[in-house]
């Protein structure tokens, strides 16, 4: 019975590697930006200007707030009538690194607040400047802080990128509850998708790890 | 701050209002002028509209809008949303009609405009083979729990059909309600007699009991933006018109009152 | 722009909206207590020195992190039936979301607890305290100040989360909004209040850790 139904699953392949292949590009393609974007924002969170943080902290506030299918469609049909009409790939791009950047901001902040001031002070003592005493100091020991949470939020952003289905991309989820629809062994279906998903996110929790371990040695 | 803070994101959801309508130029005009039909469709499952053994976009509501665009002398484009996507891209002008089995109601036809109904569809009630429920009766029993599809025209029904059933949303395709049923999470269903046909025909021989008793009617429509009324009376004048020269027959007769599609997709 | 915003058929909703906020709070708080549960249960597994007890933990926390909730939850919800065990929705709910979110809070704790100088670990050795005395009163209160930001953050996650319910027929908050978009075909409206709703949760949650935070604070430590 299970054959049976696997071996129609599997007729669908197609589907489910272009599923597969959005999934992978709208999340590594958001996930690059959002990294970048997201240390910038986490610096100037745990930064000294006061009223830039807040300011920032009111618009990671609201993305991190909302669920990220309103923001979706913010891009996708509000943009547009200010001038910036996006397709829904480009679309899915923008609001999943924007949300990405939002949630790494945060993680960021709390790293670079959690290390000690004593650190800095220390690099300030030795004639650092500013730019070096984060690069070389601050930084890296936030960093080991924060790659858990920061893996786990990767995990997390290529598991949100399957709302964009409701603008009309067909993403790995959605090439699930399509091939439901004729072969309706959700079960069977679902846990195909899950391996896919799997296969993406796996060797993004090895590597951490591995970084993880990397990081102890040498701070130990 | 707080204050401020809520105000400042209640400003940007307000935003979202702005989902208003193009500008009004005749919608047919836009159309024929870049040359094509943009159809909003929702993948929801046979035989309306579903992805078949190829990959291919097919079925009774693509079969129609393909030959609609045909008539129009365009191309015709799918935009395959979710139930949540359908609406906004019809509003924001991303699609110029929306062709999901979508059944007009005053309410909402309060906020967009439907063409005249193309179809009918009845709800019929369905339970698992060899379980306690027997017949239609059965379901109505008090505490009986009854899996109907979010937004359909099952849900709809359901309250006054079956007062003393336990009613069980649930949101994504039809074959979620034959799945609840099937595995013993719902007792009954209650769906379009079409969907739960081509829908339950993909499960083994003798999986489901459907009960034929026709428990409504309800029509299926386009919709189309109210500012779009050259599209509407266009679109009346084709389900008119194929509707004289059999052809809309012949795609209900292939899709709908038959199996005849699942020999080929 | 306001104007397009029909805010009488909000008001007309609010019941609805209400009764979805509520169930939202309840599924997520609920959802968090039994997450903290698995999460310090997994981590204090992990971190222990026993490579079989290792072992488990460290399976659950990324064959669940690496698989999406979607597929979890219809693994427990059709999957269950077939082992013959048949659990209410809403009860089917909170063990998907404790276990999901459960394996996100076990790597956030551990990372907290790895950010503890070893010197402090092996003061507490030498000062002859248990494994257990070191964890309670030296590693864990100063974990707890590293991990309350990101815990916050998956604690929103899990709030948001809890909308997925919605396909297996919970009614809560998003269900709430859709009940305007397919009634009345009034999708932004079912949006804006669906938003409004997770917004109060969000402020209400992080002002909560900020309370805690400003009272367990230590000079040095955010």
């Amino acid at each position: 019975m299970v054959w049976f139904y696997l071996e129609r699953i599997f007729g669908y392949w197609p589907v489910l590697l272009k599923g597969m292949g959005m999934t992978i590009g709208l999340s590594l393609l958001s996930l690059v930006i959002g990294v970048a974007i997201g240390f910038g924002f986490g610096i100037i969170r745990a930064g000294r200007n006061r009223w830039a943080a807040r300011a920032l902290g009111l618009y990671i506030d609201f993305f991190r707030a909302t669920p990220f299918l309103v923001q979706v469609f913010i891009v996708f049909f509000i943009l547009p009538q200010v001038g910036i009409e996006l397709s829904a790939f480009a679309a899915g791009v923008v609001a999943l690194s924007n949300m990405a950047a939002c949630f790494i901001g945060e993680i960021v902040a709390a790293g670079l607040k959690a290390v000690p001031p004593g650190q800095s002070e220390a690099a300030l003592a030795s004639g650092m400047t500013r730019a070096q005493q984060m690069r070389l100091v601050v930084m890296p020991q936030a960093v080991r802080i924060i790659t858990p949470s920061l893996v786990g939020q990767f995990v997390l952003l290529i598991k949100d990128s399957s709302v964009v289905s409701a603008i009309g991309l067909l993403d790995l989820t959605r090439s699930g509850w399509l091939i439901v629809q004729s072969v309706p062994n959700g079960l069977l279906v679902f846990g195909i998708v899950g391996v896919g998903y799997f296969i993406i996110c796996y060797p993004l929790i090895h590597l951490s790890r591995r970084l993880e371990r990397r990081g102890q040695a040498a701070f130990l | 701050m707080k204050n401020l803070t809520a105000l400042a994101c209640a400003a940007i959801l307000t935003g979202m209002a702005a989902v208003a309508t193009p500008a009004a130029a005749g919608t047919l005009d836009d159309i024929l002028a870049r040359g094509e039909l943009r159809v909003a469709v929702q993948t929801q499952g046979p035989p309306f509209s579903f992805m078949d053994k190829n990959g291919q976009r097919t079925g009774s509501a693509i079969e129609l809008t393909t030959l609609m665009a045909e008539e129009m002398g365009v191309k015709v484009v799918y935009l395959d949303f979710d139930w949540d996507g359908l609406l906004p891209a019809l509003m924001s002008g991303k699609a110029d009609m929306l062709a999901a089995d979508m059944t007009p109601t005053l309410a909402r036809a309060t906020k967009v405009a439907f063409t005249k109904p193309f179809m009918y569809v009845g709800a019929v009630a369905f339970a698992k083979q060899g379980g306690d429920i027997a017949s239609v009766e059965d379901c109505r029993k008090p505490g009986t729990t009854l899996a109907v599809l979010l937004g359909s025209t099952g849900e709809k029904l359901a309250p006054k059909v079956f007062p003393e059933a336990e009613i069980k949303s649930f949101k994504g395709g039809g074959t979620l309600i034959l799945d609840a049923v099937a595995s013993g999470q719902a007792k009954c269903g209650l769906n379009d007699n079409s969907a739960v046909k081509a829908q339950a025909a993909a499960y083994p021989e003798g999986t489901f009991t459907i009960f034929e008793e026709m428990l409504s009617k309800e029509p299926l429509a386009y919709a189309v933006r109210y500012d779009s009324m050259d599209l509407l009376t266009w679109g009346n004048l084709f389900i008119d018109t194929v509707t004289l020269d059999g052809r809309l027959d012949a795609n209900l007769d292939y899709w709908v009152n038959s199996d005849a599609w699942k020999a080929d997709h | 722009m306001l104007g397009g915003l029909n805010t009488r058929v909000m008001l007309e909703y609010l019941p609805e909206i209400w009764q979805g906020f509520l169930a939202t709070l309840f599924l997520s708080a609920a959802s968090f207590v039994g997450a903290m549960v698995l999460g310090v249960l997994a981590c204090a597994l992990a971190i222990q020195p026993l490579r079989w007890l290792r072992a488990p933990a460290v399976v659950y926390v990324d064959a669940i992190r690496a698989t999406p909730l979607l597929a979890q939850l219809y693994f427990l919800y059709f999957g269950l039936p077939r082992l013959g065990v048949v659990l209410p929705e809403m009860l089917i709910g909170i063990i998907a979301l404790s276990l999901n979110s459960g394996a996100y809070m076990a790597e956030i704790i551990r990372s907290g607890i790895l950010s503890i100088p070893r010197g402090q670990v092996e003061a507490g050795m030498s000062t002859g305290l248990s494994y257990l005395q070191r964890m309670r009163l030296i590693v864990l209160p100063q974990a707890l100040r590293v991990t309350v930001s990101p815990l916050i953050g998956q604690a929103i996650v899990l709030i948001k989360d809890s909308s997925l319910l919605s396909l297996i027929s919970v009614v809560e908050l998003t269900r709430a909004g859709q009940r305007i978009a397919i009634d009345r075909f009034m999708p932004v409206e079912g949006l804006v209040a669906t938003a409004l709703g997770y917004l109060v949760l969000y402020y209400v949650l992080k002002s909560a850790a900020g309370a805690w935070q400003a009272r367990n604070s230590l000079p040095g430590r955010g």
